[in-house]
């Protein structure tokens, strides 16, 4: 039967008590971050294979399976390729007559477009899979204080940072609830003769289909609930919130932060 | 098939979810008992005993490991077993209203069950009739009417409509007098003693109260963090009241007056069903002494 939480793990939290799940929720979001730009800089596979050892060493660390993370990530994995399939069919970029290996009207591949969606599929992996790790490594408490604290020095600006990011946690968070909604719809709804675990890919896409209205319903119904449960807490944003936990980044964590810098330096100047 | 054997019936019947992965938990754990045709059975426990896994595995909705869970003699998690027969013949209605309402309107949403089970239009009309008016949603008058304007109670009508009209020989209902006022409890209850009667179904209650369920079942399997704790007659099962408190069971009203009579007759028995009972044991005390 539908047990979708195995396919997809965006946003779920696994608390191994590792030593980066201790890390302080700041560091992890600055490593995220350098993480980030290095996707973006990083432009050949040397690069890219350099980086590789820094992910194995992570993923140790982290003691997360990593058969689990592979798993909860092939929805990702094949919209991706079915991306790419099109990124170098339709390659446009100046390709010199010699790199074409076929062509047939407007469609090509050629050893440059191929060249081109292969920088692009690492860039958007390493993207997802930095995220991903941040997300399964850091508890939603945590990483509510880190983006407050972290981009607190705006609100001088007058930008609602608390609001902004409340509202992001808020979306992260809904994903694997809605998630299990779905799993719940659809069981239910097989129960009564729309079999979900049967079927090719097209029919199921359609049952798919049938499980919109009832998600939106009830998704509209929680917002509610949380607005009132909120205000009826009287919660208010802003600045002037008090934190009961205080953050403390050990000598251990800035550590990190520099050598997963300099690795990434490394990576993208060689 | 043997002919008198358990109609439903697990043997060792274990379940985790998301097995293999760092998010897995152990819902069930090595339950067996069986069901017979036409019987009455309670399955009753507090939150987290598993009862709504054990229901899930009644029509095959869970990662099923083969040799565990069986209907009619058969092996429903063998390879090519027709698990749309399963369904069909094992109607399940699910505490939420809401999830197995499929479509809008409501003659429409009681006529999805007998339309995928390939009925002809004027069968699924008359099924969609009886059903609606059996549950007193008169069909005239309710047939076109949108689900999500009704209140939850009839909701809970039009989401049991869907599943009688399918006319399934099983009926399992998981929490089904949950969030209903007294009036409508009481409509529901005696509604489905007259339908078990009149159809010879073999019903299944989930609850995690014994209130209703003592009145509607014979037979009460009480779980408890995944296992079988007790199995038996229902009033077997409350002559043993203090042990059901303990695993946080809501016992009935008869049965709680029972335990406080205890104070003053300390074998007071606690089997008892109705108020009317409660009264008649304890005329016969006050009488004695």
């Amino acid at each position: 039967m539908l047990e979708l939480q195995r396919n997809v793990i965006f946003g779920q939290f696994v608390d191994t008590g590792s030593f980066i799940h201790r890390m302080d929720a700041r560091i992890k979001i600055a490593v995220t971050f350098l993480f980030v730009v290095a996707s973006f800089l990083i432009d050949d596979f040397l690069g890219f294979t350099l980086v590789l050892p820094l992910i194995v060493l992570i993923q140790r660390v982290s003691r997360i399976p990593p058969g689990y993370v592979l798993r909860g990530s092939q929805f990702f994995l094949g919209f991706l390729v079915f991306i790419l399939i099109f990124q170098v069919l339709f390659y446009t970029g100046g390709v010199p007559e010699s790199s074409y290996l076929w062509r047939w009207g407007f469609l090509s591949i050629s050893t440059t477009g191929l060249y081109t969606a292969g920088i692009l599929a690492l860039r958007v992996i390493l993207l997802y899979y930095v995220t991903t790790m941040l997300m399964l490594t850091t508890s939603l408490v945590d990483l509510t204080n880190g983006l407050e604290l972290i981009f607190g020095p705006l609100q001088r600006l007058r930008v609602p940072v608390n609001e902004l990011v409340l509202v992001c946690v808020i979306a992260i968070k809904f994903v694997p609830i809605f998630i299990d909604e779905l799993e719940r719809l659809a069981r239910a709804q097989t129960a009564r003769g729309v079999p979900f675990d049967e079927g090719g890919a097209i029919t199921r896409a359609r049952r798919i289909g049938r499980l919109l209205v009832p998600i939106f319903i009830s998704g509209f119904a929680r917002a509610d609930t949380l607005t009132i449960a909120m205000n009826t807490r009287s919660y208010r944003g802003g600045r002037h919130r008090t934190k009961f936990r205080q953050m403390h980044a050990r000598l251990s964590d800035w550590l990190v932060l520099v050598l997963v810098a300099a690795w990434l330096i490394a990576a993208w100047q060689i | 098939m043997q002919p008198d054997g358990p109609i439903l019936e697990l043997k060792g019947f274990s379940h985790t979810y998301l097995e293999g992965t760092p998010r897995a938990s152990e819902a069930v754990g090595e339950v067996s008992f069986g069901i017979h045709r036409g019987e009455r059975v309670g399955i009753v426990g507090a939150t987290q005993s598993g009862k709504s896994t054990v229901v899930d595995a009644f029509a095959h909705l869970l990662r099923l490991k083969p040799g565990q869970v069986f209907y009619e003699g058969e092996d429903v998690a063998a390879p090519g077993y027709d698990r749309g027969r399963l369904r069909r013949e094992v109607g399940i209605v699910f505490q939420r209203p809401d999830s197995q309402i499929i479509e809008d309107v409501v003659g429409a949403d009681v006529a999805f069950g007998p339309t995928a089970a390939g009925l002809s239009a004027p069968e699924t009309r008359a099924r969609v009739e009886e059903s609606l008016n059996t549950l007193g949603l008169p069909y005239a008058d309710y047939r076109l009417r949108y689900v999500h304007a009704l209140s939850g109670g009839q909701r809970r009508r039009v989401a049991i409509a869907g599943v009688l009209a399918m006319h399934t020989p099983v009926l399992v209902l998981d929490e089904p007098m949950a969030g209903l006022d007294p009036r409508g409890r009481r409509e529901l209850l005696e509604l489905l003693i007259e339908l078990q009667r009149e159809r010879e179904l073999t019903l299944i209650v989930c609850s995690s109260s014994l209130t209703d369920a003592s009145l509607l079942c014979d037979r009460f399997v009480v779980l408890d963090r995944g296992t079988v704790v007790m199995d038996g007659p229902v009033r077997e099962v409350l002559r043993e009241a203090d042990r059901l408190a303990e695993l946080d069971i809501t016992l009935p009203e008869p049965v709680v007056g029972a335990r406080g009579m205890r104070e003053l007759f300390p074998d007071f028995p606690t089997e008892l069903l109705t108020e009317e009972e409660l009264e008649t044991e304890l005329l016969k005390r006050l009488g004695a002494a």
